[in-house]
C-alpha cells in the first residue's frame, strides 16, 4: 500500500511533466503539422540558463540560492525558453512547412537539437547537475518508503499549468485564432489573422509551459542535457500515441509517468524488473500502441 | 540465351549507360585503392570506419531520397548488424558468415519498422522511428545481457585495418552501384511516384505500402552490414556509439551529400571527414573536446544546407533506359462486373444498389449531376473504398484521379515504368542485373517509347514540363502502363481545349482498340459522343439511366 503510494506519487510528478510536454507537442503539431525534435533541448536551455543565472555553472548544493535571485533566474528562463521556441519556429520550421518539405522540417529540426544540445554540453559539461531548490520540501516515511513531498507540489503545478493552457486554448480569443489555423492554416491567413506571428506566439508559450515544469521538477533529481532530451521524448510519445489530441496527451503522459515509476520501484514477491528498464519499457508500450494506430484503415486522401 | 551472349549484351547496356561521372567515380575508386601505400594503420582504420557508415548511408539516401521516407532509426538498424555480428564473432564465427548474417538482421529489423509505423503519415513516421532510435540506444546501455553494458562487447581482431579498408572501399562502391540500379528499377520508379503523389500512385495499382517496406529493408540491410563490419573494425561494440546521434549523423550526411544520387552519401561522408579534422584543429585551439565541436558543426552544416533549400553536393545524373526490341502488348482481356454496389455516407446514399459490367474493347461512359455518385463509384470499382454490400469481379484495375498533376520529378517515359508489374523485376534481380531482368526491362522501355511517341509526347523531359494537355494524356497512360485490364479514367477532359479533348478521345479509342474495359467519367460531350460505346447516367447514385 506504501510502496503504490509511492509510486503513485513520483510516477504522477514525473508523467505530469511529460504530459505537458506532450501537450506543447499536440499544440504545435496541430498548428503546423510539424513534429518540434528540439523540443526537450530548448526545455535543457531554460532549465540550464536558469541554474547559471541562479548559481553559475559550478557545483550547485540544493540550498545555495536565495529566493529572490532564484525569481530572477526563473524569469529569465523563461524568457530564454518562450524565444528559443518562437526563434526555432521562424528559422528552422516555418520556411519549410511553407515548402511542405516533410525531410527539411524534420531534419531542421533535429540540427536545433544537436545544435543546442552540444552548445548545452559544452558549457555545462560536467555528468549531472543538482538543481537549487528555492522550496525545501520534506519527505514522508510511510512503512519504509519515503515520498517526497516536492512530487505532490510538481504534479499539482503542473495541473495547474494544465488548466491554465486549457483555458487559454478554449477561452480566449488568442486560443479561438489558433484553433481556426489548425483547422486551416491558409484560410486562416486568408481571412488576415496575423498566422505567423500567432504561431510563433505559440511555439513560445510551447516552451515557457514546458520550461516551467521542467524547471519546477529539475531539483527531484540529478539533471543534465539527456534528462531533457528525454523529457522531449516522453512527451513526443505521449503526443503520438493520441495522434497530437492535447488532453489525451496530458494523459498519456502521466500514464507513461506511472508505467515508470511501477517499473522502477514495484516488485512480485522478488521478481522486479528494475530501474534498468524504466525507458525501455515505456518505449516498447508507447510503440506498439503507435504501431496499432497505425493498422486502423485511414480514408484515403486525394 | 548463351552465357557469353549474356555477357556481351551487359558489357552493351553498360556501355552505352556510361558517362563522364561514372569515369570519374571509377578513377576516384581505382586511386583511394592505393591508400595503403601512403598511410599508416591507424588513419586506414579511420577511413575504413567513414567507408562503412557511408555504406549505411547510401542505404538511408535510398529510403530518405528515392522514397522520401523520413527514417530517423537508421543508426539502430546499423546497432542491430552490430550486435549480431560481435555475437557471432565471439562464438567463432568467420567474418563472412558475420557479417551477411548482420546485414540480414539490419534488413529484417527495418522491415518490421516499417510493417509497423509505414502506414503513418511522414510526421508520425519520423517520431517512430526517432524512438525506435531511442529505444536501441537506450536498451544497448542498460540492458547489459544485450550489449555487455557499458563495457560493451569485445571482438576478436579480423582483418587487419588495410584489409578492412579496401573491403570498404569495395562495398562503398557496390553500395552505389546499387543505389543506381534500384533508382531505376520497379522499385524505385514506383517509390518516386508514391513520394511525388501518394494518392494518384496507387490509383495506378502501385503497391506503395509494399514498395515502402522493401525501401526500409534495402536500407535496412546496408545498416546491418556496416554496422557488422564496423563493429570488427573497431575490436568493440561500444553502446554509446549506437546511440541517436548516429542516426542523426547518417541523416545529415545524406542530405548534405545529395539523398538522390547514387554516391552523395559518400559525398558527404568525406565533407563530414574533412569537417571533423578541420573541427579537431578548432577544438585544439579552443579546447573543446572533439566529438562536441564536431556534433556542432554537423547540425550547423545541416541547417546551412536545408535553410539554402539544396539538394546537397552530387544531383543524380539523367537516368537512361535501354532500347531493344518491342515486347508484345500482353494485356490480359478482363471484364469487370459489379452487382448491386452500395455505399453510404452518414445519411447520403453515395451509391444505391449499382449494378454494372464492363467489357474488354468498350468504352462505358458515366455521366450525371455534380454529387450524383460518379467519382464514388469509381472508388468503389477500383477498390479504393469497401462498399457497404454489394460485389465487384475484375482482373485489375488502375484509376486516374480527377485533377491530378503528373510525378513531377520523373520524366514521361518514367511514369510507363513505375507501373507495370515485372515477372522478374523483384529486388535481387534488379540489382544483379540478370538477363531475364534486363530483357523485361528492355522490353518495356521501347514499348513505352514509342507509344510516346505515337501520342507525340516528348519521353526524356521532366513531366512537370510538358504542357497541361500532355500531362493529361501521360496520365492516362500511365494507368494503362500498368497493364490491367480495366481502366477508370476521372474527368480526363476537365478545363482541356477543344484540341486536347480530342487527342484524349483518340487515345481512348487507342487502349479500347488494344482491349482495354474502359469506365470515363466524363462531363464532356465531345468526348462521350466520339469514343462512348454506351453511355450510364447517375443520379442520387444509382443507374437512372442507361443507353
Amino acid at each position: 500500500m506504501a510502496l503504490a503510494l509511492q509510486i503513485l506519487a513520483s510516477g504522477f510528478a514525473a508523467g505530469a511533466v511529460y504530459g505537458l510536454v506532450g501537450v506543447g507537442h499536440s499544440v504545435v503539431f496541430r498548428l503546423t503539422g510539424v513534429v518540434h525534435f528540439a523540443f526537450g533541448e530548448l526545455i535543457a536551455l531554460g532549465v540550464f540558463t536558469t541554474l547559471l543565472v541562479a548559481a553559475g555553472s559550478g557545483p550547485v548544493s540544493q540550498t545555495s540560492v536565495g529566493g529572490g535571485r532564484f525569481l530572477v533566474a526563473l524569469a529569465i528562463g523563461l524568457v530564454v525558453s518562450a524565444a528559443a521556441g518562437a526563434g526555432s519556429y521562424f528559422l528552422a520550421i516555418e520556411p519549410y512547412r511553407a515548402r511542405s518539405s516533410t525531410i527539411g522540417w524534420v531534419a531542421a529540426s533535429l540540427a536545433v537539437a544537436f545544435a543546442v544540445r552540444t552548445l548545452l554540453v559544452v558549457f555545462f559539461d560536467r555528468p549531472a547537475y543538482v538543481f537549487p531548490d528555492p522550496l525545501p520540501f520534506g519527505v514522508w516515511r510511510i512503512g519504509g518508503v519515503t515520498i517526497q513531498q516536492r512530487s505532490l507540489f510538481v504534479a499539482g503545478a503542473a495541473l495547474v499549468l494544465a488548466a491554465g493552457g486549457g483555458w487559454l486554448l478554449t477561452r480566449t480569443r488568442f486560443g479561438r485564432a489558433l484553433e481556426a489555423i489548425a483547422q486551416d492554416f491558409d484560410a486562416a491567413l486568408v481571412v488576415g489573422l496575423p498566422v505567423k506571428l500567432l504561431v510563433g506566439v505559440a511555439f513560445a508559450l510551447a516552451g515557457v509551459w514546458a520550461g516551467l515544469a521542467a524547471i519546477l521538477a529539475a531539483p527531484s533529481a540529478a539533471f543534465d542535457v539527456d534528462a531533457a532530451a528525454r523529457y522531449g521524448l516522453y512527451g513526443l510519445l505521449a503526443a503520438v500515441v493520441v495522434w497530437f489530441e492535447p488532453r489525451r496527451a496530458l494523459v498519456v503522459g502521466v500514464a507513461i509517468g506511472l508505467v515508470q515509476a511501477t517499473v522502477t520501484s514495484a516488485h512480485v514477491g522478488s521478481a522486479e524488473l528494475g530501474p534498468s528498464y524504466r525507458d525501455v519499457i515505456p518505449f516498447v508500450l508507447g510503440l506498439a500502441l503507435l504501431a496499432l494506430r497505425a493498422r486502423r484503415p485511414a480514408e484515403a486522401v486525394e | 540465351m548463351s552465357t557469353f551472349a549474356a555477357l556481351a549484351d551487359a558489357a552493351r547496356d553498360a556501355r552505352r549507360a556510361w558517362r563522364l561521372r561514372a569515369s570519374l567515380g571509377a578513377v576516384g575508386f581505382a586511386v583511394a585503392a592505393f591508400a595503403p601505400l601512403v598511410f599508416g594503420d591507424s588513419r586506414l582504420a579511420d577511413f575504413a570506419g567513414g567507408l562503412y557508415l557511408a555504406v549505411a548511408a547510401t542505404g538511408l539516401a535510398f529510403a530518405v531520397g528515392v522514397g522520401g521516407l523520413p527514417s530517423l532509426a537508421q543508426g539502430a538498424f546499423v546497432a542491430a548488424g552490430a550486435v549480431v555480428s560481435a555475437r557471432l564473432l565471439q562464438v567463432g564465427a568467420p567474418t563472412i558468415v558475420a557479417a551477411p548474417l548482420g546485414a540480414a538482421t539490419g534488413a529484417a529489423s527495418a522491415a518490421l519498422v516499417a510493417v509497423l509505423f509505414v502506414r503513418l503519415p511522414r510526421a508520425g513516421l519520423a517520431a517512430a522511428t526517432w524512438i525506435v532510435a531511442w529505444l536501441v540506444a537506450t536498451a544497448l546501455e542498460s540492458l547489459s545481457w544485450f550489449f555487455g553494458g557499458t563495457e560493451g562487447l569485445v571482438v576478436t581482431a579480423g582483418p587487419s585495418p588495410a584489409g578492412h579498408y579496401e573491403l570498404a572501399l569495395a562495398l562503398t562502391a557496390l553500395a552505389g552501384l546499387g543505389f543506381a540500379a534500384l533508382a531505376r528499377s520497379s522499385l524505385g520508379l514506383g517509390l518516386a511516384a508514391a513520394r511525388d503523389r501518394e494518392a494518384a500512385a496507387t490509383g495506378f495499382g502501385i503497391p506503395v505500402q509494399r514498395l515502402r517496406v522493401t525501401a526500409f529493408a534495402v536500407s535496412g540491410a546496408a545498416a546491418g552490414l556496416a554496422g557488422a563490419l564496423g563493429v570488427e573494425l573497431a575490436g568493440i561494440g561500444d553502446p554509446s556509439q549506437y546511440g541517436p546521434y548516429l542516426s542523426f549523423k547518417l541523416f545529415v550526411v545524406v542530405l548534405v551529400g545529395g539523398a538522390i544520387a547514387p554516391l552523395g552519401a559518400t559525398a558527404g561522408v568525406i565533407v563530414l571527414g574533412v569537417l571533423s579534422v578541420a573541427a579537431e584543429a578548432i577544438g585544439s585551439i579552443e579546447n573543446v573536446a572533439h566529438a562536441r565541436s564536431h556534433a556542432l558543426l554537423a547540425a550547423i552544416m545541416l541547417l546551412g544546407v536545408v535553410s539554402l533549400g539544396w539538394d546537397g553536393i552530387v544531383r543524380p545524373a539523367r537516368r537512361r533506359y535501354p532500347s531493344g526490341s518491342a515486347r508484345a502488348d500482353t494485356t490480359v482481356r478482363h471484364s469487370l462486373t459489379a452487382r448491386d454496389l452500395t455505399k453510404s455516407y452518414g445519411a447520403v446514399k453515395a451509391a444505391d444498389g449499382v449494378s454494372l459490367t464492363l467489357e474488354p474493347g468498350t468504352v462505358t461512359a458515366l455521366v450525371g449531376p455534380n454529387g450524383s455518385g460518379k467519382t464514388t463509384v469509381l472508388r468503389l470499382l477500383a477498390g479504393a473504398v469497401p462498399p457497404d454490400s454489394g460485389t465487384i469481379d475484375h482482373g485489375g484495375v488502375a484509376r486516374t484521379l480527377q485533377a491530378t498533376g503528373v510525378f513531377p520529378t520523373l520524366t514521361a517515359l518514367e511514369h510507363l515504368l513505375a507501373t507495370p508489374r515485372r515477372r522478374h523485376g523483384g529486388v535481387m534481380r534488379s540489382l544483379l542485373a540478370t538477363p531475364k531482368a534486363r530483357a523485361e526491362e528492355a522490353g518495356l522501355a521501347v514499348t513505352a517509347r514509342e507509344l510516346l511517341e505515337r501520342v507525340g509526347i516528348a519521353p526524356d523531359v521532366p513531366a512537370s514540363e510538358l504542357p497541361a494537355g500532355e500531362q493529361r494524356l501521360l496520365m492516362v497512360l500511365a494507368a494503362a502502363a500498368s497493364g490491367a485490364p480495366t481502366l477508370l479514367v476521372d474527368e480526363p477532359s476537365a478545363g482541356a481545349s477543344v484540341a486536347d479533348a480530342g487527342r484524349i478521345s483518340d487515345l481512348l479509342a487507342e487502349l479500347r482498340s488494344r482491349g482495354r474495359a474502359i469506365l470515363v467519367v466524363e462531363h464532356n460531350p465531345v468526348v462521350v459522343e466520339r469514343v462512348a460505346d454506351r453511355v450510364v447516367a447517375l443520379d442520387g447514385g444509382r443507374i437512372v439511366e442507361t443507353s
